[in-house]
């Protein structure tokens, strides 16, 4: 239940949170405010209003920023909730591209077997055999940062979980009667796997196509965070994080890191829950032990 | 069993040619097409025309793409991983100390997340839907939840920077304490209780989200191992619990979380960039982030190289550790 209303308020998080808390504010993500900062150029704590001119004492009247503001006097509130979006645009974005290249090799891979099969089980068994952030880092840094880059550069290295799922159930699922009937009517491979094997694979996908969302999102903050993923200044969860700790103003305003750190693990652990949740509907058997 | 594990040692050569094949083309081949050119790249941004010909002549750069693989292995296979422009040494001379480095933080948090997850995860099994079973699994959910580079500055500033300003979670102290250091590494042949000082709060920075993991993982093992025919018949028997989860389900937990260890000690090789940084320990990890905000690419390269390699080693030993552990793997003609 928890899951699913931190879902909803975060699927709504992205869609309107950020537009709509910038109407209410006033501030755009990416404007810097130099009211927001004092005369020491330290940034806004959480409700505290703009500066006077004077940098020492807040303006009664002056624009309130709720979650603070960060050391370039941008408003965190609407930053964190435009982040919300990046986070599942990116990751979503990344989970897709995943799934559309692995169900297709894992499909193809367990249909036909032989040197197909062959292939693709090298390659998912290396793929698997290092840490894949590490490379996603190395080729981000030398493509180079960008959205488009980041997305692509996460289901590069994530396909072949979702491969070896699908390629694991079409295994099974083609030794049965349906698919055999189908194959003595005349249908061609393609119809066989896409209209009677695609349907068998969506089961166990569905349950780890969350938990991959989830670690994509953990992929995303943590390119970003080295500062190889989204570029400045789109809002990201993981680059307001690295900004506010490799600066060391953390250590001023923990809010800085608290802010975009909560986000992320409420995120998490409403995929995570999620994931559990559809784990135990769809599997009778591991339920309840 | 000895073809077994030398089968696996085979594939683990295999798995190494195609990380090394792979890194080579990401930083000779990839790097080619999207923007400055690999020998512009390893000269640095300061170098001068002429020794960017001179690192295109050593890399031969202008040679066909299968000689300049070649020469990036002959290279590799001399404990030769280039020459860092930025920090002005070889690139091996950056790496050994570094490899020390990350190794004590790894292992360590390995063995700290071991010892804490095993009770957790089997007095779970034992009583399950008991209030220590829901609390733990509960905080093992919120744990896998927290990404590690999160964790690392808050770790930091609760346990080491928090005390130096007089306060705990904002309780005042009265006086400003230094309980952990913020910073810093002494090695271990130096001197192994401040080795041990000054690592603990990375270890136990790296090793929660892995705890987390590893008490579901223990939980779910051990519940199995609970409901099985052999567990009631020493029951039955009269065996302590104590004795039944030593010496028989932990016996029989043992060759696969082996497998999962080896995984995973892989995988915090990934953690161990960003705990690195945040607590200056000079390791791996904290070479390839300032490598990646300095752009030294001979350094970004090495420390990928390395570590993918390490990850696949630590693979195939618990393989092969598996196999020596389960004598259900040794028998002759099983596959």
């Amino acid at each position: 239940m928890f899951a699913l209303v931190v879902f909803v308020l975060l699927v709504l998080a992205a869609a309107i949170g950020g537009p709509l808390a910038a109407w209410w504010t006033g501030h755009s993500p990416d404007a810097q405010y130099p009211n927001a900062l004092s005369s020491g150029g330290l940034p806004l704590g959480i409700m505290q209003r703009t500066y006077l001119p004077n940098g020492i004492s807040h303006n009664p009247h002056g624009g309130l920023f709720v979650l603070g503001s960060d050391a370039l006097g941008r408003d965190v509130l609407v930053r964190v909730l435009y982040g919300a979006r990046i986070s599942l645009l990116v990751a979503g974005g990344a989970t897709a591209l995943a799934l559309v290249i692995g169900v297709s090799l894992g499909l193809l891979a367990g249909y036909f077997g032989g040197w197909i099969d062959g292939i693709v089980n090298r390659f998912t068994e290396t793929a698997m055999a290092f840490p894949n952030l590490l490379l996603a880092v190395a080729l981000a840094v030398v493509v180079g940062p960008g959205l488009l880059n980041v997305v692509v550069i996460i289901a590069f290295f994530t396909w072949y979980y979702p491969a070896r799922i699908v390629r694991s159930a079409t295994v099974a699922a083609k030794e049965m009667t349906f698919v055999a009937a189908a194959r003595t009517m005349g249908a061609r491979p393609r119809r066989i796997l896409v209209v009677h094997l695609l349907p068998q694979v969506w089961g166990p996908l569905l349950v780890y196509a969350t938990s991959i969302v989830a670690n994509n999102i953990i992929f995303e903050a943590s390119l970003s965070y080295l500062g190889v993923g989204v570029p400045q200044p789109t809002p990201s969860w993981g680059q307001m994080l690295s900004d506010a700790v490799t600066s060391g103003l953390y250590q001023v305003d923990l809010s800085l890191a608290v802010v975009p750190g909560v986000a992320l693990v409420l995120t998490m652990l409403c995929f995570n829950l999620l994931g559990d949740g559809l784990h135990d509907a769809l599997d009778p058997k591991a339920s309840r032990r | 069993m000895r073809r077994k594990i030398v089968q696996r040692l085979g594939g683990a050569f295999v798995q190494v040619i195609m990380v090394s094949i792979l890194t080579w083309f990401l930083f000779f081949v990839v790097a080619r097409f999207t923007g400055a050119s690999p020998a512009a790249r390893i000269a640095g941004r300061t170098a001068t025309a002429s020794q960017i010909a001179l690192v295109a002549k050593i890399y031969g750069l202008n040679k066909p793409y299968w000689q300049q693989y070649l020469i990036f292995m002959g290279h590799l296979l001399h404990g030769n991983f280039g020459f860092s422009a930025v920090q002005q040494l070889p690139v091996s001379t950056i790496l050994w100390p570094a490899l020390r480095v990350t190794a004590s933080l790894v292992f360590g948090a390995a063995l700290l997340w071991t010892i804490v997850s095993a009770p957790i995860g089997a007095f779970g099994a034992l009583r399950p839907h008991s209030l220590g079973d829901v609390l733990s699994r509960a905080l093992s959910v919120i744990g896998m939840s927290i990404p590690v580079f999160w964790l690392a500055p808050m770790v930091s500033y609760l346990f080491a920077f928090e005390p130096t300003q007089g306060r705990f979670l904002g309780i005042p102290l009265g006086g400003h304490h230094s309980i952990f250091p913020i910073t810093g590494y002494v090695d271990f042949g130096v001197n192994p209780v401040e080795w041990a000082y000054h690592l603990i709060l990375p270890w136990m920075t790296l090793a929660i989200g892995f705890a987390a993991v590893y008490i579901r993982y223990i939980r779910a093992m051990s519940a199995e191992q609970l409901g099985e025919d052999y567990t009631r018949t020493a029951k039955a028997k009269g065996a302590s619990t104590a004795r039944i989860l030593l010496r028989h389900v932990g016996r029989n937990l043992l060759p696969t979380l082996t497998v999962l260890l080896g995984a995973d000690v892989a995988y915090a090789l990934t953690g161990v960039f960003f705990v690195e940084t945040i607590f200056n320990l000079p390791g791996v990890g904290y070479q390839g982030v300032s490598a990646i905000l300095n752009l030294d690419y001979p350094v970004i390269t090495g420390v990928v190289i390395v570590s993918a390699i390490v990850a696949v080693l630590a693979n195939a030993l618990v393989d092969i550790l598996h196999v020596v552990l389960d004598p259900r793997l040794r028998r002759v003609g099983t596959s």
